[in-house]
């Protein structure tokens, strides 16, 4: 591709996607009257496919979803379905690229799509959610929109599964220190003051740790002051030293020079894996964590613990979460184009998303209200507040970080911030000095 | 075509035996230049293209070398490897010699701290950086109750960009020393008795006789043990990869990225920029190849082989 044909694919790109507002409130899951929210459709021809996933028990899922398709909707149809762990995923869809064998129907991750559709691996779906008569509006827009691409805004991915975040709370500490539970219309104040009252430093207690990484940490407390965090959508510029991000920011910054949340190396890492264990231990009362760390926390018979909403930010009202969902996507250079986008179509429809919601753990993307009680009662007789977490998608934050950013910049700016002690304004300052050499010229 | 077949030999014997010879080497010199000399010289011919993998290789001549030039990461992860190198390579010599002296004592059980001493080398890096990142844990770390008395237990080690190179340098240098050591000790055992018994008759005492004849007997092996050191230390990369994974892959500000890891990262990161990693791997190379023949040349004014006379 010639200098001036890049340049005019990355600046069509951005406009494209500056033409969305990531943050805008993501549309409730709406299904149409009587009928299947997303129905599929019968293949006009079966064939061979292949198709990569990076999850084990996702495989499993869909394994059984696809002879589903096979048997109802495309008799005659073979998927050769292979799990490549996470680890291994996108180094080895890279070494596959260059000799051309990349699979049919792959699953994609948001902050992934950039890349993929800059360098024009992915079959454009929109031909084919228009054939089969799909709204793709039914999907909230932090679903789907950085999915988008094209001059069209056209959607190159079926949408898996959503991921919002709440407040993870020790409900045996709340008791000890003679506080009320929190409920989903509190704010940051009443946040504070209970971090507070929940920190023993004698003893080693924290009261909060919601800081870390992109999705579960600071970010959605940026969102809730109506900002975008860390980058425009549109990937047109940082937006860490907005006035927004920088409130943000200097209220968890006060908590934590407060003594009232943990630092990163306290903590021993600066994923959200890390501070979730670290609350699972009992060392601290509140944290934030994703809906898809419910079963681990399922199993949690040390202390009782319960889910609440974000809380709000005192001025604009809002409780935001970060949302976001794994897609699938087809191979532009595939010879059974119209069969995988069937394919997907399936995967993605009331039906297909159906073994998804009775499995349990992967929230279904699907936004039928049937789905979505499936998916809160495959925990069970649980008295824990599942709902929080389907409420949270209501006004959520879709994914507008992508490449280099996602994986260097969220540990760097949480640990300059609250591990090395820099101010948040050094800090915001320093991450977008690397987030601006990442932007697209 | 007898001037070619005169290089193998004058006469028709030693020819046949040249003919075996070369016969005999070649499955290695076959896989040497298939798995090493093709994929250097491929991977010098990317150095000069833009690609990713997915798009068309494009040429952009000298452009990966010049962006080398101006970027900041690049000479971080450069002063970084040095710093490594500069600390690695004495310490990890200077350890190993000691206890294979040590070792080379008649000592009652000196069969079993062998075996200990070398238990590192057979041990996997990434477990052991992972062990070692517990014990370099702030606050909570085996390290930090250590120097919990002296007023140092909450050394923030794997973060502090002026402290995070020392774990990976103790990490490094207590998994090497085991190997080197077997190294010295083979030399030491070739050091003759009787250089030893002629020093003590003309009244050297220990550290005369460390001095004046072991050292110099054992420079081969000390050389051998350098070169290496020298080489792995501009290749350290694991230990990096799984020590800063849990807080943050090279360190705040790349406080601990080394060449290696930065190629890794540039090559197979999100945007997977195969010509400017092969770039930085072709500036490795060169630095590694420079640095061993300058090394090989120096040997000559420091390093005795007994077969040489005089």
């Amino acid at each position: 591709m010639s200098k001036s044909k890049y340049l005019v694919v990355l600046l069509l790109g951005a406009l494209v996607i500056s033409g969305f507002s990531l943050s805008s409130i993501s549309t409730p899951a709406k299904a149409q009257d009587g009928g299947a929210v997303i129905a599929p459709v019968a293949c006009a021809e079966p064939g061979e496919l292949t198709m990569w996933v990076w999850d084990e028990n996702w495989g499993k899922i869909i394994g059984d979803s696809i002879a589903a398709w096979e048997e109802a909707y495309c008799p005659g149809a073979e998927v050769d379905l292979q799990v490549v762990p996470w680890g291994e995923y996108w180094d080895v869809l890279t070494a596959n690229a260059p000799t051309g064998e990349l699979p049919d129907v792959f699953n994609m991750a948001q902050d992934r799509f950039y890349f993929y559709a800059k360098n024009d691996v992915l079959l454009n779906l929109q031909p084919y959610w228009d054939a089969a008569g799909v709204d793709t509006t039914v999907w909230g827009t932090g679903l789907v929109d950085p999915y988008r691409w094209g001059e069209t805004n056209d959607l190159y991915a079926g949408p898996v599964n959503w991921d919002t975040v709440a407040v993870y709370y020790n409900t045996d500490m709340f008791e000890a220190a003679g506080l009320e539970l929190p409920t989903a219309d509190w704010t940051w104040d009443d946040f504070a003051e209970a971090a507070r009252a929940l920190t023993n430093a004698d003893e080693d207690v924290y009261g909060a740790a919601v800081y870390m990484e992109y999705q579960s940490g600071y970010p959605n407390w940026i969102a809730a002051t109506g900002t975008t965090p860390d980058v425009e959508a549109g990937q047109t510029r940082c937006t860490l030293q907005d006035e927004g991000s920088l409130e943000a920011l200097n209220f968890l910054k006060g908590l934590y020079d407060e003594g009232v949340m943990p630092s990163v190396s306290i903590v021993g890492g600066s994923s959200a894996d890390d501070v979730f264990n670290y609350w699972a231990s009992g060392r601290v009362a509140m944290i934030t964590g994703g809906s898809w760390k419910l079963p681990d926390a399922l199993k949690i018979e040390d202390f009782g613990w319960d889910v609440v909403q974000l809380p709000k930010h005192p001025e604009t009202g809002r409780s935001r979460s970060i949302l976001h969902a794994v897609g699938y996507v087809a191979n532009r250079q595939t010879e059974n184009a119209d069969l995988a986008a069937n394919l997907i179509l399936y995967l993605v429809s009331d039906e297909g998303q159906q073994f998804f919601a009775e499995a349990g753990g992967v929230a279904p993307a699907n936004p039928s209200p049937e789905l979505q009680q499936m998916w809160i009662d495959s925990f069970g007789e649980t008295e824990v507040n599942v709902q929080a977490f389907v409420d949270a998608t209501v006004d959520s934050q879709g994914v507008t970080v992508f490449g280099e950013i996602w994986d260097a910049i969220n540990s760097e700016i949480v640990l300059n911030i609250f591990d090395l002690g820099l101010s948040v304004e050094d800090a915001a300052q320093l991450a977008c000095e690397f987030i601006d050499t990442q932007l697209p010229e | 075509m007898s001037s070619i077949l005169n290089l193998f030999g004058k006469t028709p014997l030693t020819r046949r035996r040249a003919l075996w010879g070369l016969l005999l080497i070649a499955p290695n010199t076959i896989g040497l230049f298939l798995f090493f000399g093709w994929p250097i010289l491929q991977s010098f011919r990317i150095s000069f293209y833009e690609w990713n993998a997915f798009n068309t290789p494009r040429f952009v001549d000298i452009e990966n070398f010049q962006r080398l030039y101006d970027d900041p990461m690049f000479r971080k992860s450069l002063t970084n490897t040095l710093k490594l190198v500069g600390l690695v390579v004495p310490l990890e010599m200077g350890l190993s010699l000691l206890i294979a002296l040590l070792l080379n004592q008649r000592l009652r059980g000196r069969i079993i701290f062998r075996t200990i001493y070398f238990l590192p080398v057979v041990t996997s890096t990434v477990a052991a950086s992972i062990v070692w990142t517990f014990v370099f844990q702030r606050r909570y770390g085996l390290m930090a109750t250590l120097l919990e008395p002296f007023g140092y237990g909450d050394l923030n080690w794997m973060v502090d960009p002026d402290l995070v190179l020392f774990p990976i340098v103790v990490v490094t240098v207590w998994q090497r020393i085991g190997f080197d050591m077997i190294l010295f000790l083979a030399g030491l055992q070739n050091v003759p008795r009787v250089l030893h018994e002629a020093a003590m008759i003309d009244g050297a005492n220990r550290w005369q006789r460390f001095r004046h004849v072991t050292l110099p007997m054992l420079s081969p092996t000390t050389f051998l043990v350098m070169t290496l050191a020298t080489i792995s230390s501009f290749q350290i990369f694991d230990q990096v990869y799984i020590m800063t994974a849990r807080t943050i892959r090279g360190g705040v500000g790349g406080s601990a990225r080394t060449l290696s890891l930065y190629l890794y990262e540039s090559g197979f990161g999100q945007s997977s920029e195969y010509g400017y990693a092969s770039a930085i791997a072709f500036i490795l190379f060169m630095i590694i190849l420079t640095i061993t023949i300058l090394q090989l040349a120096a040997q000559r004014r420091w390093v005795y082989y007994e077969t040489e006379s005089g």
